[in-house]
């Protein structure tokens, strides 16, 4: 918490990342030469077509994937250290709640397995239920509640320890519309009342745009950053900063970026 | 509209649904019973060959009242041999589950131990473990290990990747991964393995008190067939499918009771 602004709480330097192939196949360069350096209270989004890394880049710095090469920070330790350290919050695509568990339970499992006393965990993890929106949803199974309320109750799973980083990997990609503008408007203020510092992976330039005050570009095979725009829309923001002219212009200019990284991947 | 109006609705819709459950197989017995009856009248057969249902019942109340010791005898058999078969199996899942290297070794061993009839092996085991009732369990839980072990290796390894991912990230050590994770995950497989279990274990019993026993269903059977006494027989085993779904309807209601969330357990059988 008492971190000095000077030194980021992501860092990437010269990343590489290569799967080796399959059968005989070529290895695959998911990330080549990425360096990316992430603020302290900093909700950053990284957007590309599908196979430019963002995923690979967002788990590494869960320790999920091992790098090639190049330096990772998290929270200034590896990965793995800031892991077993919980100070990583990570919420998949997938809600991924434990069906034999209710929504309480799953929502303290993180405090569980880090041996948190019960009663301090059902007590916390009751506070995040609220802040997330479904207060009252403690006793259900995850099957009875719908997609959004699932991936509600899967941030809050992320938020129970604490986490100094919340890593979020096409959280809202499986949702409607309407629901993902909710989600989105709520992600929003929670992060900024809770100071959270965010790297969100998406598809939507509009998401992107609406949540981030940096958005950082990324292109394909092999992945790499080409553009980082700074988000000027000011905070608080609610849905109707969506009419702006400057929302508007930065959406143009992050879609111009991106057909053109497209572009310049299919010479 | 108050809460008890909704309670008594409640009440009154788990009432139609336990009908519905059981109101096509009793209706299907009841017309089976009726045309069996009917048909051994009219045509004659003598009861040796094929007793009327009227016979077999009154072999099976009265059966000098040791029907119901014989069957005790042939249950404790079971259970027994269930619960440490399906304990040895359970480990054998759980360790093939977690090795590759165990599972390749000794799969085509464990395979062919199922495939070997019973009344071939059951002897050997006899043998080993003498006339008495300790025998009996053996060839039970040896015929009742193999689905468990099958499917609880089976269950271990279909965890949700993704679940196992929010583990790591949370820093789980292997005993949480396990307890909390993998073994819930696989408990619908476990008790697929425990309901086939369950049902062999009553056929094991069985076959092993045929082989060579003074008491139990499996001998009742025996000396029945010897002295041609067929509505005792055809008690005996009337005896013996009721045992078996009593067994099964426990486990089954175990299930129920420990695996609520499980998607199975919404609609009735």
């Amino acid at each position: 918490m008492t971190d000095t602004t000077s030194s980021p709480l992501v860092s990437f330097r010269g990343l590489d990342v290569v799967f080796a192939g399959e059968h005989g196949t070529s290895p695959v360069t998911a990330l080549e030469n990425v360096s990316l350096d992430i603020e302290a209270g900093q909700f950053v989004s990284l957007i590309g077509p599908s196979g430019c890394g963002k995923s690979t880049l967002l788990r590494v710095a869960a320790d999920l994937i091992c790098p090639s090469a190049g330096h990772v920070q998290v929270a200034g330790r590896p990965p793995a250290e800031a892991r077993l350290r919980r100070e990583i919050g990570f919420v998949f695509q997938d809600s991924a709640l434990l069906e034999w568990r209710r929504i309480l339970a799953n929502v303290a499992l993180p405090l569980e397995l880090q041996g948190v006393a019960q009663a301090e965990r059902l007590a916390k993890a009751r506070a995040l239920l609220e802040m997330v929106g479904i207060a009252g949803f403690e006793n259900s199974w995850p099957r009875q509640l719908s997609g959004g309320m699932r991936q509600r109750a899967s941030i809050a799973r992320a938020m129970s320890t604490s986490p100094r980083v919340m890593l979020m990997d096409e959280p809202f990609g499986a949702l409607d519309q309407i629901t993902r503008d909710r989600l989105n408007l709520e992600l929003s203020q929670i992060a900024e009342r809770e100071a959270m510092t965010v790297v969100f992976v998406t598809h939507s330039i509009q998401e992107a745009i609406f949540l981030s005050d940096k958005v950082v570009v990324m292109t394909p095979r092999p992945g790499r950053i080409t553009h980082v725009i700074d988000v000027d829309l000011p905070h608080p923001r609610g849905l109707e900063v969506r009419e702006t002219d400057r929302f508007i212009e930065l959406c143009r200019l992050g879609e111009r970026l991106l057909s053109e990284g497209f572009h310049d991947n299919r010479r | 509209m108050t809460i008890a109006g909704k309670r008594a609705r409640f009440d009154r819709s788990r009432l139609g649904e336990l009908l519905a459950a059981g109101l096509p197989c009793a209706i299907t017995t009841l017309i089976l019973l009726v045309v069996w009856e009917v048909a051994v009248e009219i045509t004659g057969v003598p009861a040796y060959f094929i007793p009327a249902p009227s016979r077999i019942w009154t072999a099976f109340i009265s059966g000098n009242a040791s029907l119901g010791y014989h069957t005790a005898i042939t249950a404790f058999e079971a259970v027994a041999g269930f619960v440490i078969g399906s304990a040895f199996g359970a480990l054998l899942g759980i360790i093939f589950a977690y090795s590759r290297l165990v599972a390749r070794s000794l799969m085509p061993y464990v395979i062919a131990s199922n495939t070997i009839p019973v009344v071939a092996i059951a002897p050997i085991i006899m043998l080993w473990f003498g006339s008495g009732i300790t025998a009996k369990v053996a060839v039970t839980a040896f015929l009742s290990f193999f689905p468990l072990a099958l499917n609880m290796m089976k269950g271990l390894q279909s965890y949700d990747r993704t679940v196992m991912e929010v583990f790591h990230v949370a820093a789980a050590t292997p005993a949480q991964r396990f307890f909390k994770m993998r073994l819930p995950s696989a408990l619908p497989y476990v008790f697929v393995g425990l309901k086939l279990n369950v049902t062999f274990s009553v056929i094991g019993a069985i076959v092993a008190e045929f082989i060579q026993s003074d008491r139990g269903l499996g001998f009742v059977i025996m000396t029945a067939y010897r002295t041609l006494n067929m509505p005792r027989l055809w008690a005996a085993m009337l005896a013996s499918a009721l045992l078996g779904i009593f067994l099964f309807v426990l486990v089954a209601a175990i299930e129920r009771w420990l695996i609520p969330w499980h998607s199975s357990m919404r609609e009735t059988p």
